[in-house]
């Protein structure tokens, strides 16, 4: 199998899943986009790991450790989007501009 | 005994601090402070002064020096019979002030302060007394002015006030220049600041006629300012709104008692310099006159005082100028104590009127019977009727005059024969105004006697301890002649010249006539005042003030605000105003919404990924 049919395949689903956060107004569906870029790097270390044929498989333990922490950030992820849920009503991205700089009363001019 | 000199110049300060930290406390703290250390400085100053009269050698001593480069500068006093007297004047007089304030400033908010700073008023006036150095010396100087300026604003309500203070002190602070400059000329030339040792090397001779001109008419510059002599006699008239206490103070004891003191002191200098000492007497000439004219017009009591004031000291000063020295310090002494007397009995009567103004008083006679007793010895003294001190010191001084004019070498003959025609012209104005004001305020129809019954206002005499002074000081004022007759037990011995016979006789008969023209005049006007009042054109010293200095000064004053606000505050500002504005462009790209950060992100890393392809 050459090399570039994984490639292809995992630059897809990373730019699937840039679309997706980029785009994305359901929370949930953005913590897929984020997913999905995860799984394609995943793609990407086993298809260079075979291709490489390395003997300590390097490429596929490391995809493990990258398994688990994205287990982990889901589940942090989905907390927040719980919570967030919980205060707001909705998971709207784009209606969460809390965070957003918006003109102070001016202190500093005389 | 040098120690007891120190505490005697650390007491004032002292009570002056306790005044200011603990006078709020309680009425008797407050009080208890201010005639408490009055009466301890006065104590002092007996202890160090009566040894120091007559003939006794003086006291000096250096307490502390300066090591550096230069000549050095020293904590040392010096005590001999000038200092001596000036001590005792000066503490009788603030332990007067202080126990008349209780009664005269009572139920004042700002006591406290007052009464401490009178304290500072007399421990600086002490400092310049017993200094032996001339930096010393301008420390307790420059007190003084501060002291004045705080004073004369006690109420600071009153714009007049505010502006009286901030016009003796601009005005003394600008002649002080004088003095500090004299101290750098004397410093350099004599490499030392011991007034005692320059003065000595001074009278030792050696030096050429006139040959120290300098430091003798920047000391004359100094005390023509501080004791307001023409053409910078404006601050002191102006000083009225003032506590009247105060104007006692400065008056007698004192501000302007500071600068005859000054030339007293320096006396060695000013005769190797007799071109000082022919400005001293042009300027004493012509003020005298010009202050005798004011006070004869003016209707306000405290201004009459206040130009008698100047006219006096401008006496003291043409003594000093022919030479005669113990004419001048004897009649500052005398005038000290006739003026104080004087100014806390107008303050008597003020506080019975409530107005300075001549026109609202009249037969006060039988209403404050003893204001009218004291406060007509001190007219008595000011006029110099035949026995009071005025007379006696006066003679000296017109005597000292005529004998300057007949055989004087110091002073050129013309301006010696100004003086003394200056002088006799002004004694006969000075019965004249003291008369008209001794009448107007004492005799006569009293003030309101055509109103109806019930809107006369009470008056009734002061209390106590505001009478007791006056008694105090009537005393000096009505025997204070026998000094003049017995001079070598205060100044030690030498050769006196003060009594003048004959020209005693013509000055008497000359007050006589004066008093029965006023006398006249006063009678046919119906027992008011017995001229015009008239506001007499001032000499435009203070227009040409204003033209030559006040306004440049308040123009460039302008253009330096301009320059500040307009050229170098608008860098500042610009700086602030292009952050601000750079701010408000780049907030915009900070809306919250973090997609739109991620996008930023994104497309940045593929545009350096680009960059980095095509640069590669």
């Amino acid at each position: 199998m050459p090399l570039w049919w994984p490639l292809l395949l995992s630059s897809l689903l990373f730019a699937i899943g840039v679309y997706g956060v980029l785009v994305r107004r359901n929370a949930v569906l953005v913590l897929m986009g984020v997913e999905l870029m995860l799984n394609a790097v995943n793609l990407n270390l086993v298809a260079f790991d075979a291709y490489f044929r390395d003997v300590l498989h390097g490429g596929q333990t490391f995809a493990l450790f990258v398994i688990v922490i994205a287990a982990a950030e889901i589940g942090l992820g989905l907390a927040i989007v719980l919570l967030v849920f919980r205060t707001h009503g909705q998971i709207d991205v784009d209606t969460m501009r809390e965070l957003a700089d918006r003109e102070e009363p001016a202190v500093a001019e005389r | 005994m040098i120690w007891v000199v120190l505490l005697l110049v650390l007491v004032p300060f002292i009570s002056a601090g306790l005044s200011l930290l603990v006078g709020h406390g309680g009425e008797v703290a407050e009080r208890g402070i201010a005639v408490g250390a009055g009466a301890l400085g006065l104590a002092l100053a007996g202890v160090v002064a009566f040894p120091h009269l007559g003939d006794a050698t003086p006291l000096a001593h250096v307490f502390a020096a300066t090591t550096a480069a230069g000549p050095p500068i020293e904590l040392a006093f010096y005590v001999d019979p000038l200092s001596a007297v000036l001590l005792l004047l000066a503490h009788t007089v603030a332990f007067l002030v202080q126990v008349y304030s209780l009664g005269y400033m009572h139920g004042d908010p700002r006591y406290p302060s007052y009464a401490a700073l009178v304290s500072l008023f007399t421990g600086a006036m002490t400092l310049v007394v017993v200094a032996d150095d001339l930096w010393v010396l301008l420390v307790g100087w420059e007190l003084m002015g501060a002291c004045s300026y705080f004073l004369i604003s006690h109420h600071w309500e009153l714009p007049e006030a505010r502006a009286g203070a901030v016009k003796a002190f601009l005005m003394t602070r600008t002649a002080d220049l004088g003095l500090l400059f004299a101290i750098l000329v004397l410093g350099l030339r004599f490499d030392s600041y011991r007034i005692s040792t320059v003065m000595a090397a001074i009278a030792d001779g050696g030096f050429g006629r006139d040959d120290l001109w300098l430091p003798a008419v920047l000391l004359t510059a100094a005390v023509v300012g501080k004791s307001a002599q023409f053409p910078l006699h404006t601050w002191l008239p102006d000083a009225m709104p003032g506590p009247t206490p105060i104007s006692a103070l400065i008056h007698a004891a004192t501000m302007v008692a500071a600068g005859v003191f000054l030339v007293a002191r320096t006396y060695p200098l000013f005769l190797s310099a007799p071109a000082a000492l022919n400005v001293l007497a042009l300027v004493a000439a012509v003020t005298m006159l010009l202050a005798a004219f004011y006070a004869l017009f003016t209707s306000d009591l405290k201004r009459v005082l206040a130009w008698s004031t100047v006219s006096q000291l401008a006496y003291m000063f043409g003594a000093l100028a022919v030479g005669a020295w113990s004419a001048g310090v004897l009649h500052l002494l005398a005038h000290g104590a006739f003026k104080a007397l004087l100014f806390l009995a107008a303050g008597a009567v003020v506080h019975a009127v409530g107005s300075t103004s001549m026109t609202a008083m009249g037969g006060l006679r039988d209403k404050l019977p003893d204001t009218f007793l004291t406060m007509s010895l001190g007219f008595g003294a000011l006029a110099g009727v035949v026995p009071l001190v005025g007379f006696f010191t006066k003679d000296a001084v017109i005597g000292a005059t005529w004998d300057a004019a007949l055989h004087g070498r110091l002073v050129w003959p013309w301006l010696a024969w100004l003086l003394f025609a200056s002088a006799v012209v002004t004694a006969v104005l000075t019965v004249a105004y003291s008369l008209r004001a001794w009448l107007m305020v004492f005799l006569g129809s009293p003030a309101g006697a055509d109103l109806a019954e019930g809107e006369v206002p009470e008056i009734a005499e002061a209390p106590p301890s505001m009478k007791v002074p006056l008694y105090l000081l009537a005393l000096p004022t009505a025997l204070g002649g026998l000094v003049v007759v017995y001079p070598e037990a205060v100044l030690g011995s030498g050769e006196y010249h003060l009594l003048h016979p004959e020209l005693g006789l013509v000055m008497t008969v000359l007050v006589a006539l004066t008093a029965a023209v006023v006398v006249r005049a006063w009678r046919r006007s119906g027992g008011r005042d017995p001229w015009r009042p008239r506001v007499l054109p001032q000499p435009q010293v203070d227009r040409v003030y204003d033209v030559g200095l006040v306004r440049p000064v308040m123009r460039l004053a302008r253009l330096a605000r301009a320059g500040d606000r307009d050229v170098i505050d608008a860098y500042a500002d610009g700086a602030a105003a292009g952050a601000w504005g750079l701010g408000r462009v780049l907030r915009l790209a900070q809306n919250g919404n973090v997609q739109g950060y991620l996008m930023v992100v994104v497309v940045g890393a593929c545009a350096l990924a680009v960059v980095a392809g095509v640069v590669a």
